[in-house]
């Protein structure tokens, strides 16, 4: 039995693989994105470096925890779901293997697209500048219309920024892989250790 | 799969897993073969990475679990390394919640112990190697036990936690078949290559006289 002569034999046959294949990526937890533009909430389901989540089931949930709707996926994981009211929203989907994750989507993503909910009466933009102007101003003074226009092409532009800041978090780096080897290692001392500390304290 | 998220399962399933577990893991520590610290280290390292490489199967997607190879090299071992592994993964790559860590740990580990208690024996009385074959076979029983058994206890957790059984188990059998497959040949593989190249490593006569499995 020598512990040494068997750890340099198995480090290198179990791990190095495992190392070369998984630096850059690959992870297996189900992901789900989800982005408004106006009432229009497109998103995708997917494995974090393992493709596609088609065969999940989505659910939009609201803030009392009533599934609103349940989009289909295609093949690629996509759906989408239109909003009824400004209101704080949470996709949630599952495999039904115990695989669960969900994305919120705050109110505030999706008020500028309602201003016929928020301001109670719907008004026609032709006259919104001038004839109702004075009754419903808007917080800065513009044009409703404007301001959703502008809240529009700010989300839109957001979107593939937003994209990427998830694809960025789902990677497994090779830091957070490396710390987890060297506390398994450094366990392993710890014990090893005090076990060596108990035998020689015995006569 | 293996991995369960917090807000899956029901207090009751989470509680009595993390009961059960915590127990288990006081008696293998009791138990801790220090010279097999090494191995179960690395071993331990393997599992943890392990789950980096996955392939989607159908609505899901799996990676090797590797636990009918800890417990069959390991015995009680392998309860603190399967352990320390899941805390890690959670840790570093937030697979699965601390919440469910009791269950998890219990849904990998009770499979392992199995394995070591029904096929432990025979790999000893295989000790003056007569040929690869046998070697070979009762790690792929392994391999595969492990992973049959890891996904009935999944279902049993998201069953008791209220989840609808019958498509769980449906989404469960259609992934974790093919995977009990491979990881039968690679575990039978493993073991095979061991017995060549590091006979010590398997469970000996001496490991007999150490540790008495329950």
């Amino acid at each position: 039995m020598a512990p040494r002569r068997i750890l340099s034999h198995l480090v290198p046959i179990l791990i190095l693989p495992g190392l070369a294949l998984s630096t850059p990526a690959q992870a297996h937890k189900l992901r789900v994105f989800a982005a408004a533009e106006g009432p229009l909430i497109t998103g995708s389901a997917y494995f974090a470096g393992g493709g596609a989540a088609a065969g999940a089931r989505i659910r939009v949930v609201d803030a009392q925890n009533r599934t609103l709707a349940e989009p289909t996926l295609d093949a690629a994981g996509r759906f989408s779901y239109r909003a009824q009211a400004a209101a704080d929203l949470l996709i949630v989907a599952e495999t039904g293997d115990g695989h669960r994750t969900e994305w919120r989507i705050p109110a505030s993503d999706l008020t500028g697209s309602f201003p016929a909910t928020d301001s109670g009466a719907p008004e026609p933009p032709a006259t919104a500048p001038t004839a109702a102007a004075p009754p419903t101003p808007a917080p800065s003074g513009l044009d409703p219309l404007l301001t959703t226009a502008i809240e529009g092409a700010v989300a839109r532009q957001l979107r593939p920024l937003r994209e990427e800041l998830q694809s960025f978090q789902d990677q497994a780096r090779l830091r957070d892989i490396l710390g987890g080897l060297g506390y398994i290692l450094g366990l392993m001392g710890l014990a090893l250790w005090w076990r060596s500390r108990r035998t020689a304290a015995r006569p | 799969m293996a991995h369960i998220p917090d807000g899956v399962l029901s207090a009751p399933v989470l509680i009595a897993g993390a009961i059960a577990s915590a127990g288990l893991l006081a008696l293998a520590l009791r138990r801790l073969d220090y010279d097999h610290l090494p191995a179960a280290a690395a071993l331990s390292a393997a599992f943890f990475v392990a789950s980096l490489i996955s392939v989607p199967v159908g609505p899901s997607s799996v990676h090797l679990l590797l636990n009918g190879l800890m417990g069959l090299l390991l015995g009680w071992t392998a309860l603190p390394a399967l352990f320390v592994a899941l805390v890690l993964q959670a840790v570093f790559f937030g697979y699965g919640g601390f919440a469910v860590l009791g269950v998890n740990t219990l849904n990998m580990a009770l499979p392992a112990l199995l394995c070591a208690l029904a096929l432990r024996p025979l790999l000893r009385r295989e000790r003056p190697w007569s040929g690869a074959r046998p070697v070979f076979w009762i790690g792929a029983a392994a391999g595969g036990a492990g992973v049959l058994l890891t996904a009935v206890m999944l279902a049993l957790s998201l069953g008791l936690s209220g989840q609808a059984f019958i498509p769980a188990a449906q989404v469960l059998v259609i992934t974790y078949v093919p995977l009990a497959l491979v990881e039968a040949l690679i575990t039978g593989t493993v073991l095979r290559f061991l017995q060549r190249v590091e006979p010590d490593l398997l469970p000996g006569p001496r490991a007999l006289e150490v540790e008495a499995l329950p």
